[in-house]
């Protein structure tokens, strides 16, 4: 038998469409579903409840406190990203001596995993034995020790210890496209008079422009669903009530409290929050002709 | 070249033969899933070698005993079940054995106690998994917290061991010392540990030490009662004398404090503990006369003191591959010999559960035991007065008639409300009165609400 154009190309493409049908459009839409039904995370118990679970969490003060958290956690991350990622990358692009072994370096902390960082920075920022208080205190910076981990710089330590994870994506991805700006540009800049701060502001920044575009996106969505690194910050000490963010109240409901559907409600929730706020960036910042 | 190929090819096949050799041999034994949460290294190489004496006697079981972190357990259980396919046998919190039992998920243990002998096994321990006539959990071992110390500090305040939560803050506000004169505390008269689990321990205790309860009979938490409010006006004042972060702490940063001598008392001790002190005290006060215990004391409205146990049960699944095979290796693991070994990797926390092992002499020979002989006697008055109970159990009953308690525990509604009094300067009355209600919510979600 022989197959027609449109048929044999159906045929190709009905592999990827089971694949991708399987494992995201199902578990995407399960999930949508699960919310709408009161359901333990384990045991076939389910009912349902219709919209009860989108409303109880939307008079929930918890839910709201993980919506702050996560927002002054995913805001502030990507800031420092961004801002320590380009000024990183503008100096790994200078020739210097040992350029090759500082770029080695700079990633890092973006290639161990998750779990040894925190536990590397859980034991730097111990208040009683840790070597940040020791070596600000020998400094003078500190009298008494900082209790990194309590309640008052329980977020400053997360938000410094996932910038210093993944800022060296941002130095990548700026990198990457810093070095096929023509020189041209910056010796015509050069000839006009324009000093090293102009030439950053009128010829690197737009040159950044479209990748900056992506990499905030990407990062965003990333930090707003980190889960690993905010977890593992408070298992075995850390006062969690201080940072649970929506990804790991998320995970509270659905695992610690066992409710499948309040879980699922609130990765709903993240990810209309998401979508709401891509559309917006997308309004305010995308460029048809250059994207 | 040709050679080459040809040894490839013959290496390759010699490994297709070998691996469905091996896989075959496997078909052909019975696999026993053991998950335990010993993971530190002696208790590991402990059972694998009652593992190896135990498959060596049965050439046609297998048993794979994997070693999980306490956190990930309940977790997995869970999932395992979910998914209709549990190890044969697993540790557990006693909550967690409660709950699974209510569910009908798993199967009596009666074989493997009738083999110990029933009488031979201590009265707290048979209550932690008999529910009705059968017993559904046996404890691996028993260890219960404990009130840890710095004597040779108390000594030189002149201390006596606290009878009642006052006399605890006296002591902690005696013990709460600047060393060296520099007008800074050096050494803080109390640590406790901040995660979720250990304020759960924490709060269960403090209900029973002051004649509490979490929740009555029809399952509505008592979280504003008088005895709760006195129970988290005591922790607020008990704060002053706790190190800054405290609620940042882990429970071995809390010993950290203790052996670092940054705390002269630990409220939630445990023998195991007598290992770390060992290990990283400096080794003229790694003893008793630097580190003992002290029963711990009631509060205002209590008459006795209460300590947690921490005693997990082996639960035996119901849908389970091989149960009876299962059943035979915990009866071999019971066996005195197995079973000393097996204690003997963390001496003063694993409290044998039967009194044949704690009366032998090979195990008080043991060095451990000889030296933090103290720790131990204070394990043994508490659970010979049953002053001990599993986490957040009050009663015995709350066993078999609170099967939410896992979740109870998991939530952190009882943390955030501690948090709330002692980090926030909530009031108690409305800190409780917020947990009180969502406590509510849980317990009327899980269908166990009868008000």
């Amino acid at each position: 038998m022989k197959l027609s154009p449109p048929q044999t190309g159906i045929l190709l493409i009905a592999p990827s469409i089971l694949l991708i049908g399987a494992l995201l459009v199902y578990p995407v839409f399960y999930g949508v579903w699960l919310s709408f039904f009161k359901k333990h995370s384990f045991f076939a118990e389910q009912q349902f409840v219709g919209l009860a679970n989108y409303v109880y969490l939307l008079q929930n003060p918890e839910f709201w406190m993980s919506v702050w958290y996560g927002t002054v956690y995913s805001v502030s991350t990507i800031v420092l990203q961004i801002v320590i990622g380009v000024i990183a990358a503008l100096i790994v692009n200078e020739s210097f001596q040992g350029r090759n072994l500082v770029r080695g370096v700079i990633l890092f902390p973006y290639v161990i995993p998750t779990v040894v960082a925190i536990i590397l920075w859980k034991w730097l920022l111990n208040n009683q034995f840790g070597l940040v208080n020791y070596l600000l205190r020998a400094v003078g910076v500190i009298e008494d020790p900082v209790s990194w981990m309590g309640k008052d710089h329980i977020m400053t330590s997360l938000i410094m210890i996932s910038v210093w994870e993944f800022f060296p994506f941002v130095v990548l991805s700026v990198l990457a496209r810093m070095q096929t700006i023509p020189p041209t540009l910056y010796k015509a800049a050069q000839v006009d008079g324009a000093g090293p701060i102009r030439r950053f502001i009128h010829v690197t920044l737009p040159q950044l422009r479209n990748v900056l575009f992506v990499v905030i996106l990407l990062r965003s969505i990333w930090m707003f669903t980190k889960f690993d690194t905010v977890w593992l910050l408070t298992q075995g000490g850390g006062a969690e009530k201080y940072i649970r963010t929506l990804p790991v109240y998320a995970y509270m409901r659905t695992f610690m409290y066992y409710q499948a559907g309040l879980g699922s409600t609130l990765a709903v929730i993240m990810f209309v929050i998401l979508l709401v706020t891509t559309s917006i960036y997308f309004k305010m910042f995308r460029r048809e002709e250059e994207i | 070249m040709k050679t080459r190929e040809t040894s490839r090819l013959v290496i390759g096949l010699v490994f297709l033969f070998l691996s469905l050799l091996s896989s075959t041999a496997l078909a052909d034994k019975k696999v026993i899933h053991v998950w335990h949460t010993e993971t530190n290294p002696a208790s590991r190489e402990a059972i694998a070698n009652i593992v190896g004496r135990f498959e060596a006697l049965h050439p046609d079981i297998k048993v794979e005993a994997e070693a999980l972190a306490w956190g990930d357990l309940e977790g997995k259980i869970m999932a395992a079940l979910a998914a209709g396919s549990p190890p044969e046998l697993s540790h557990g919190q006693p909550i967690t054995c409660a709950a699974l039992q209510a569910k009908g998920l798993l199967q009596p243990l009666d074989e493997v106690v009738a083999a110990i002998g029933e009488d031979n096994i201590w009265d707290q321990i048979k209550k932690v998994g008999k529910f009705g006539d059968h017993y559904y959990g046996l404890v691996h071992a028993a260890g219960t917290s404990l009130l840890v110390y710095r004597k040779d500090l108390a000594a030189q305040k002149g201390l006596k061991p606290p009878q009642t939560w006052d006399d605890l803050l006296n002591n902690a506000k005696e013990l709460t010392m600047d060393t060296n004169g520099d007008g800074k505390i050096d050494i803080y008269g109390l640590t406790i540990p901040g995660d979720n689990l250990f304020i759960n321990i924490l709060m269960g205790e403090l209900t029973k030490a002051n004649g509490g309860i979490l929740f009555d009979d029809q399952n509505r938490p008592r979280f504003t009662d008088q005895t709760m409010i006195e129970i988290l006006n005591f922790l607020k004042a008990l704060t002053q004398y706790m190190p800054p972060g405290w609620e940042g702490h882990g429970y071995r940063e809390t010993f950290a404090n203790m052996y670092g001598q940054k705390a002269a008392m630990m409220y939630q001790g445990y023998g195991r503990g007598a290992s770390l002190i060992e290990e990283y005290a400096p080794p003229d006060m790694a003893n008793t006369d630097y580190f003992d215990v002290w029963i711990k004391p009631h509060g205002p409205s209590g008459k006795q003191p209460a300590a947690q146990v921490d005693e997990e049960p082996w639960m035996l699944f119901k849908d389970c591959q091989n149960p009876q095979e299962a059943i035979e290796f915990l009866k071999f693991f019971y066996q005195d010999e197995n079973y000393l070994e097996y204690i003997q990797t963390v001496p003063i926390h694993f409290f044998p559960i039967t009194k044949s092992l704690r009366k032998s002499q090979a195990y008080l020979d043991t060095p451990m035991i000889k030296k933090w002989k103290g720790w131990l006697e204070v394990q043994e008055y508490y659970l010979d007065n049953d002053l001990v109970k599993p986490t957040l159990v009050i009663d015995w009953q709350d066993m078999a008639g609170k099967p939410y308690l896992m979740e109870i525990l998991g939530s952190g509604i009882l943390k955030d409300m501690v948090m709330e009094v002692t980090k926030e300067g909530v009031p108690p009355a409305e800190a409780a009165a917020k947990a009180q209600k969502k406590a509510e919510e849980l317990v009327k979600d899980r269908g166990y609400a009868k008000w």
